[in-house]
Formats: structure tokens, sequence, C-alpha cells
């Protein structure tokens, strides 16, 4: 432990002198953490994961920490907590209400730890111990800050916390096991767990990003209440700029473990001082937003933490660098002429509202494809499907296999993709998103329904010679990276294979990977380096040139970006927008993140259990969505505009994906649309009976919508009787009570 | 519950009975003990030899199927498992023989499995400390070393403290000394004797289960769920002892499920080597006196134990993980 914590030294310690040196009064603050520094040893010297984090936490305000993976956020909450292992140095000031927390004993934080200070985890999947019931562990969190408590107080206040955070039937649920729960519940029972003895702060570590959007929106909102039902202090740490913008009142960027920025969530999201936050708000597609514009590319990747910077960390990829930046590392200091707002950039003061940070990264120019010129409906089809099904049996016995129902994963599939175009399928997990993909790369001719690949259709895939042609016709690139790359493989070998079986001779095989690795940004002298000497952007990168090894005109790309972090995934995408305007490829892509979708994509369709319920051109469905389910989805996504944020109206569907099994007869939406909650019982009844059509927008609806400018035909296509019908208040919210943070 | 246990118990009783016919068909057809009465003295005739034989229900003459079918029948009508060939009745020496058996083993199972799961834990919280690497070094040694090695060391040991002592402390072989009266003198006796052969079977013994509890337990020492009790306000320890201990005692509890019915069952070494007349040797001896109904017996006893053992590790598992339980 750190030097000046000895209990010994009479004289006002370092960290004091810090307080008092504090920038406003930390007297009131809650929470107030004053040059916290943690470094762990690794076998290759000290890893200094938190460099220097100063910050006060009033009562009842959110502070978002933002940050890439490895920028120190969640190292600097669980320092707080004590919860770092006993080999991890850590040096500075904690205080909760003016108390000291560092150099505390394990023993002696527990009296801090679940009572005045509680977190809430990433993984909700595996925050709650399997064998005992979410009952069993609220009760033992009250327990412990509790002991006089008696048995019977301890259940209803566990009730009441259940019933808090939107669980149904909780006194029933309370002796249910964990793995009885999705996701989303279980992040609800953690947050219950947390806010069992009213704390002052709480600390949430990406608490949704794990969970799809829809119930992001839920457990944000659950949050959301939790703190006002508390009165606590929330510590929100997250990568994702969107989720904290509308419920931050401060906002501390992180890099390379240390702060870079900090200010109110107004100062950060419209006058960002430091071209860091600058590029990571460039970075972040918006799902709002119809003007197509590359995204900020941040080049290169964070700083190897083994090493003290002698300049400013972000120097190496700062586009503005100048010799001075690599003289010593700037502090965060006062942005002239503001409030409390401080940036660790010694160009703070010039980069001022009107600068352009498409200039300063220089983010490439928008890429013209030679097909957007062409309308679509002249265009060859390179993909076409035709009442594609997957349906799963669900047996039971063992020895006697008994039909007990079916999984309808995919069901009644059809849509095309036209040269030049990317089309991307959205929805929440369960949705049938993968399986649609499984079913087209599957190929077979006994498949229930036609898929037509260039031409040639599964029904006379019989040999395995069509089948190649096929396999050269569409390629794949997979989620993970990291997983999809033989890691015994070179990137050489990783590109060869394709080509080897495509029979290529061994000088074009060479030849063709130079010209691949060229094509995705990479150096062509690192093809004899393993994918585990890349960065995943990198690894991601090598993934997207072995699919185009072969020429194909379809990339199916499952997820491609979700697995990388902001500033790298804005590479990844301008990457994969310019290959399809250069080489004219058509993308099918899966993803849950709508933003990146409405970004990259031409026309979109949302899968809701299997089925299609609204299709069309990207800017027509998200600007005027028709199914209620694509607007909740809508309405689910966090934007990255503060203001926006405070004043939208959102649509939180209550409960998760129904189970396939339960599926409504009618139209699969019915037990969580906002509309049908609504509707009078004799128009309930036509949902809960009849099986809604896509049917195409009635041209007076999406003329009113586009009033300006002549009308296209639109074939935009959705499902749903009612598509005007009134929405359901309790699921619609709107936070009011959130203002401008007073300078 | 009792529906699912009555279907494995079913589909068990229908291996144990297929594994035991089998055994019966290689049994009858490969071991003579005709062979052997020929080599007593006075050498019986052929005739005597098959006359005894038949007495005993062995008839050499019959054909494999008609001495299974008299075999099997004797089972299921009078529960009779046969005659050895020196004319012993299987079913009374099977009695005492599976009651020596438990005897010498229940206390070592006992005293091994409390050891071992106990120094997982103690070795787990001392990661690659020197407590932790003393121990577990122990273990892999323990594993190593061939059991009849081990048994001889500790009965050498007891003999070396006898002699040292200049005094008969333990028995290191043997049940009991004949004529003891009951009382104190009797238990002292006991005591003498089974010191050894338990001290032994259990030095040998614990090392599996402590590798296996610490290396489960250090699967979950550092699992969401452990940090999460913390967060609550738990000690390191505390949360250790009552979140991640049952979570990495679930595979811990089904291999000893596995191991309980064993204790009848016996094992060959440890009952040669201290002359403990129980199952075990009884199984081995039985091939090489070309005991058919012995051997068959034995081996229909062996499937039981495994059937048994099969379904406590199911109760086991439904016991300590709720996630498994079936409804």
């Amino acid at each position: 432990m750190s030097t000046f914590l000895e209990p010994a030294d009479p004289a006002p310690t370092a960290a004091e002198r810090l307080h008092i040196a504090g920038l406003h009064s930390p007297s009131d603050a809650v929470l107030s953490v004053r040059d916290l520094n943690v470094s762990f040893n690794s076998e290759n010297g000290a890893v200094n994961a938190v460099r220097g984090v100063n910050f006060d936490l009033m009562p009842g305000k959110t502070l978002g920490i933002v940050g890439e993976s490895g920028s120190g956020k969640s190292v600097t909450s669980l320092a707080i907590l004590g919860l770092l292992p006993a080999t991890a140095e850590i040096s500075g000031s904690v205080r909760l209400k003016g108390k000291e927390l560092l150099g505390l004993s394990d023993k002696a934080m527990c009296a801090y730890r679940g009572n005045d200070i509680a977190m809430v985890f990433q993984d909700p999947l595996s925050s709650l111990t399997p064998v005992y019931t979410v009952g069993t562990q609220i009760i033992e969190a009250l327990t412990i800050h509790n002991p006089g408590m008696s048995k019977s107080a301890k259940e209803t206040r566990a009730v009441e916390l259940l019933a808090m955070v939107g669980i149904p039937s909780p006194r029933n649920r309370l002796k249910a096991f964990p793995h009885e729960f999705s996701g989303g519940m279980r992040q609800r029972v953690m947050i219950a767990i947390a806010i069992a003895n009213n704390p002052r702060v709480l600390i949430a570590d990406e608490p949704t990003t794990a969970l799809d959007v829809t119930i992001q929106a839920q457990v944000l909102e659950v949050l959301h209440k939790a703190q006002e039902e508390t009165g606590a202090a929330v510590v929100m740490i997250t990568h994702d700029l969107g989720v904290v913008a509308g419920i931050a009142d401060d906002i501390m960027v992180m890099y390379a473990g240390k702060p870079v920025e900090t200010g109110s969530v107004d100062d950060i999201y419209y006058d960002p001082r430091m071209p860091y936050t600058m590029g990571l708000l460039g970075a972040v597609p918006r799902v709002d937003v119809v003007e197509k514009s590359s995204l900020v590319p941040i080049d290169g990747i964070p700083p190897n933490l083994l090493h003290t910077p002698t300049g400013c960390s972000f120097a190496p990829r700062c586009p503005l660098v100048t010799d001075a930046c690599l003289d010593g590392e700037p502090s965060l200091s006062p942005v002239p002429g503001t409030g409390y707002h401080q940036a660790a950039c010694i160009k703070s003061g010039s980069l001022g509202g009107d600068v352009d940070v498409h200039e300063i990264f220089s983010a490439p120019p928008v890429p013209v494809s030679r097909f957007d010129l062409i309308p679509r409906g002249e265009r060859s089809t390179v993909l076409e499907l035709k009442d594609v099904r997957k349906h799963f049996p669900l047996t039971k016995g063992a020895l006697l296999k008994r039909r007990i129902g079916t999984v309808k994963a995919v069901d009644g599939l059809s849509f095309d993709i036209r040269e030049g175009e990317c089309f991307s399928i959205v929805g929440e997990s369960g949705s049938g998103k993968t399986t649609t993909l499984l079913e087209i790369m599957e190929f077979h001719k006994d498949q229930d329904g036609e898929v037509i690949i260039g031409g040639i259709s599964n029904k006379q895939a019989a040999d395995a010679k069509t089948k190649s042609a096929m396999r050269r016709e569409m390629q794949m690139v997979f989620q993970d990276p990291t997983g999809a790359l033989d890691p015994r493989f070179t990137v050489y070998e990783v590109l060869a294979e394709p080509l080897q079986n495509a029979g290529f001779s061994r000088p074009d095989i060479k030849k063709r990977i130079m010209e691949l690795m060229n094509l995705v940004g990479l150096q062509p002298d690192h093809v004899n380096r393993f994918p585990n000497q890349f960065s995943g952007g990198q690894r991601q990168r090598v993934g997207i040139a072995r699919a185009l090894a072969v020429n194909p005109k379809l990339v199916v790309l499952d997820e491609p970006v979700s697995a990388l972090d902001v500033s790298v995934q804005a590479g990844v995408i301008n990457l994969l927008d310019k290959l399809r305007a250069e080489l004219g490829l058509s993308y099918l892509m899966v993803a849950h993140d709508l933003s990146v979708v409405r970004h990259i994509s031409d026309r979109v369709a949302v899968m809701y259990l299997g089925k299609i319920v609204e299709i069309g051109e990207v800017d027509r469905v998200f600007d005027n969505p028709r199914h209620p389910y694509t607007r909740a989805l809508l309405s689910a996504i966090p934007v990255p505009d503060p203001q926006f944020e405070r004043t939208r109206e959102r649509i939180i569907l209550q409960g998760d994906l129904p189970s396939p099994l339960d599926a409504p007869k009618g139209c699969n939406f019915a037990t969580r649309c906002p509309v049908f909650a609504a509707l009078p019982a004799a128009k309930q009844e036509k949902c809960l009976t009849l099986e809604p059509p896509l049917e195409a927008v009635r041209a007076s609806a999406a003329a009113q919508a586009l009033a300006a400018g002549p009308v296209p035909p639109s074939d935009q296509q959705f499902a749903c009787f009612f598509p005007d019908g009134e929405l359901d208040e309790d699921m619609l919210v709107v936070h009011k009570t959130a203002e401008p943070h007073a300078p | 519950m009792i529906r699912y246990l009555a279907k494995r118990g079913i589909t068990y009783v229908f291996m144990i009975f297929l594994t035991t016919s089998a055994g019966y068909f290689l049994a009858v057809s490969s071991l003579k003990p005709a062979l052997l009465e020929q080599e007593r003295i006075p050498r019986p005739t052929p005739e005597q030899v098959a006359n005894s034989m038949r007495l005993k229900g062995l008839d050499p003459d019959l054909s494999p199927w008609e001495r299974y079918v008299e075999w099997l029948t004797g089972i299921v009508t009078r529960w009779d498992w046969g005659r050895s060939p020196n004319g012993s009745f299987i079913n009374a020496e099977f009695g005492d023989r599976v009651w020596i058996s438990t005897r010498l083993f229940l206390a070592a199972i006992i005293l091994t499995l409390v050891i071992g799961v106990a120094l997982g834990v103690y070795s787990a919280a001392r990661q690659y400390k020197f407590q932790d690497r003393a121990i577990t070094s122990y273990s892999y040694l323990a594993y190593i070393v061939p059991a009849p090695i081990a048994y001889f060391l500790v009965q050498l040991g007891a003999i070396n403290i006898n002699e040292t002592v200049g005094e008969r402390i333990f028995f290191v072989t043997g049940i009991s000394t004949p004529g003891m009266q009951p009382g104190w003198a009797q238990f002292v006796d006991m005591v003498a004797h089974y010191a050894v052969p338990t001290i032994a079977i259990t030095l040998v013994g614990w090392g599996s289960y402590q590798i296996a509890q610490r290396q489960y337990l250090l699967d979950n020492v550092n699992a969401d769920f452990v940090r999460t009790a913390r967060a609550k306000g738990l000690t390191r320890n505390q949360a250790i002892t009552r979140h991640a201990l049952r979570v990495s005692f679930i595979p811990v509890a089904q291999s000893i499920a596995f191991t309980i019915p064993a204790i009848f069952a016996g094992g060959f070494f440890a009952e040669k080597i201290f002359a403990w007349p129980g199952v075990g040797s009884w199984s081995i001896d039985a091939i090489s006196l070309q005991d058919v109904n012995a051997a068959t017996a034995t081996l229909a006893y062996g499937s039981v134990i495994f059937a048994l053992g099969a379904i406590l590790a199911d109760f086991a598992t439904t016991l300590v993980d709720p996630r498994v339980r079936v409804q």
C-alpha cells in the first residue's frame, strides 16, 4: 500500500492535501476519489492499469465513466470496492462520506460493501450463484448488514425489492433459481441485491452490455427507478456513449488508464476538447440520422500499459500530434472559458465547437458504388430466398421420443438481395437471424424452401461441383475474429486455403494474397504472422480478406463488428463500405446494433420469432417504422445525444422474447405489443386469431411521412393489422426530470 | 423422482442380467474345476470326479446352456447361487466375505473422503503457498505409487514401531486374535488390527479427492458470483466457503457417490496384503480355483454395486445442484 497512508504520519497526507486542493467542494461529495493508481505485477513488469483518477460524486447524481476495453474503467470500480486481487498495488485516496476506504482490510471493507456502496456487474448469467435461490441471495445481502432483522421482515423486503425491479409475481419467484430466469431478469435481480440496503453509491459496470436492446432499455429504466427510490449516486461504467447520454450528469472519458476529459454531459457531447473524445463521438454511427457520412476511424491501438508514457498517451493515434505532445504527459486542466470542463490535451483551448472532427481524423469520403445510379429493379439478383422454413421438433422422453411441439426458428422467409446492395437482418437474440444465415449456408436440396445464390438454386444442388460454384459466389465473415481464425495458421495460410480449394496456382495465390492484404488495409509483410500477433480489428480485417479471396459476389456478415471496440469498429465499417463500392459486393448482414445497420445498409428486415415483421429501405423503415415491434426496437436504441435522450419518448417492451413454444396463434408479437395492449377487445381478437401478412405500406401513409419532394415508389412492407393504433401508456416512458447540468 | 428412479432401476436390472449371464457363459466355458480335482492324491478316477461335481451341481458333462438354465432356475426360484468345487455354498460364503470387506474399508473410505475434501479446500485457499505445494505434491506421489507398495511400506513402518517399542502394538495382518474375551481387551485387539490397514488405505486414497476438490474449487474462487457475494459484504473467505465451495462440490459429490458402494466390494490388494478374506480376494481366488459359481456371483455383485453407485451419483447431483432437478 502507498506510503502516504501510513497511520503514523501526523502531517496532512498527500491524499488529504489533494482533497484540500480539490476543484469544487468535496465536503458534500458522497464518494471522493483522489489520485487513484492501480498497478498489477505481470511477468513482463508492472502494468499501470489506472493512473491518477480523480472525481467527486455528489449525492443523487450520475457519473458516466466511458472508455474502451483496457482503459481502466472496471479496475477503477473494483479498486473503489476493494475487490481487486491482493497482488494489485493501489495508492491514492477513496473517501466514502469522508471516510477513507483504501487500506482497509477485507473485513473492514465488508461493513461498506453492499451497504453504503454497492455494485452491479456486467454479466448477469454468471454473476449469481447457480445453486442458491434468488430469494436466498437477496436475503443474504440483507442478513450481512442487518443481523437483527427478523426472518419475515427480510422476506417482505426481498419481495418488495423484486417488485421494485419489475419481476412479476415476486413472492413465488423468491424460490426460483437463477437458471430459471432470463438474462434481463437476472440483471434485475442483481440490481435488487445491490439496492437492498439503500446504498449511497451504486456502481454499475457495463450493466447492459450483455443484453438485447429491448432488454437494455428495460434494465436502464430499472436502474433509473432504483436511483430515484434510493437517492443513490450512480457511477455508470460503459463503452457505449449512447447508454450514458441520457442518464449521466457528468462524464469522465478514460484512455490508457487515465482520465483524459471530464465535464458535464453537455460539455463532453457538444463541446469535446480532447481529440480522443472527439474521435470516439465521431466513430459511433447514429440510428436517428439519415445523412450518410463516413465514420471517424481512430487508427492504431491503445498503448501498452507496461511502459509509462513519456508524452500524451494518445499521441501515437492522434492526427493533431506535434512535438510538444510528446514532451511530458499532459495533465487534466480546465478548458479555457468553461466551468469545470477539463481536458488532458495541450490544444484543448483551440479545439472549439467549430472544429470538424471528420476533417481532423481525415475520415474517408463516402464511397460511391457503380451500382448506386442503377435503379434497384434493374440490377441482377445475387441471393433470393423463397419461403424458407426451419422447424426444429421438440421431443420428450428418453427411449420413445414424443413430439411435444415445434420450434419455428425460421418460418417462411422470403427476400432478395440485388447487386451492390447491403441487406441487414435485425432482431433480438432468438429471433432466428443466425438460423437464417445457417440455412443459406447449408444449401441443401432437402431444405424447406428455395435458396437461390447467383442463379444456382439449392433444389438443383445435387453434386459437389454446383456446391463449390455456389461457395465461390458467397463467403462469410464471422462475429468473433479470434475464434474464426486457426491460431496455428499464419495469415498467409489462412488466405491461401480458399484459393487452393478454388484451384489457383502457387504464383497466383501469392499475388492474390498481396492484393488482398492491401485491399483490407494490412501491411503485406505481415503475412507470416500468426493471428494472435494482431489486434482485434486487424484480425477482423484478415477475416474479411479471407472471405474476399475467391472474389465472391455476396459476403455474409454475421455481427462483423460487435466484438470490436468503438474506435476500431469505425475503421472496419468504413472498410466494408469501401469494399462494397469498389468491388461491387453485396452484403447480407446480421447485427443487433441498429446504428451500425442504419449506417451501412440499404435495406433492412426486422425479424421477430422467425418471421419478418417489417422489411424495406433502411431510411424508410427507420424513419417511418410501421410495425409496433420496429418502433419499440428503434426507440430502445440509446443515441449519443444528451438533449435528444432526455426528451425522447421511449417504448419499453414488457417481458422477454416468448419461448417459441408459447408463440401465439395469431400475431407472434401480440404478447408484448404496446398497440395490442391498448386495443379494444374486439380488435384484440383479430390479432390473436389471424396471422397478419406482410403488406406494402400504403402510399398515402408513406407520403405523409416524407412530405417533401416527390414520393418514390416504396417497397416497405410490414405485418400488422393496426399500425396506427395507440400505444399503451404503461409502456411509454419519458424522463422529464433530467435537466441540463447547471454550469 | 420415484418414477425416474424406477425407470433407471429397471434399466440397470436388465444390464446386470446381461453382464451376469455373459459372465456365466465365459466362466462355464473356460473354468474347468474337474482338472484341479485330478491333481489330488490319491488321484480320483474321472468317474469319481464327475460324480462329485454332479453332486455339487457342477456337472462337466452338461452343455453350457443346460448348466446356465439350471443355475438361473436355482437363483430365480430358490435364490441359490450354487456351490463351489470344494462344496461350500456361495450364499453362505458371500455374506461373511461382504461383511469382512465392509469392515476393512468402511472407516478407511470415510477418512479418505473427509481428509481428501478438507485438504483440497485447505490447499485451494492457499494456492501456490508452501502448504499447498506440499499437500498437492504428496497427492500426486500417492497417485503414482502402486497401492501394494504403499501398503507394504505402511506395514514395514508398523513393524518398525513394534520393534522400536519392543512390544507388539499393531497387527499388520489378520482381522482379530482368536479366543479373546469380550470386553476391553477385545476392543484393544480390534483397534490394533484395524489401525494398519485403515491408515494404509487412507494414506493412499485421499490424494485423488484432494486433487479434484482443489481443482474444482480453484476454478470457482474467481468466479463472477463469488465477486458478487463479496460485493454484498462478505469477506473473501466467507464468499468462497458459502458460494464457491458448494458449486465446486457438485462434481466431487458425484465421484463420492460412486465410491460409497465400492466399500462393500472390497479391494483385492488390500485384502491380500492385510490378510482379510473379503470379496475382493475371493473374486480373484475364484478364478484360480476354477470356481464358476463364485466368479459369476462376484461379477453380479460388482455390477449391482456399480448400478447403485450410478443411481447414488444421480441422487447426489440432484441434491447439490438445483439446475438438474427433474421436474
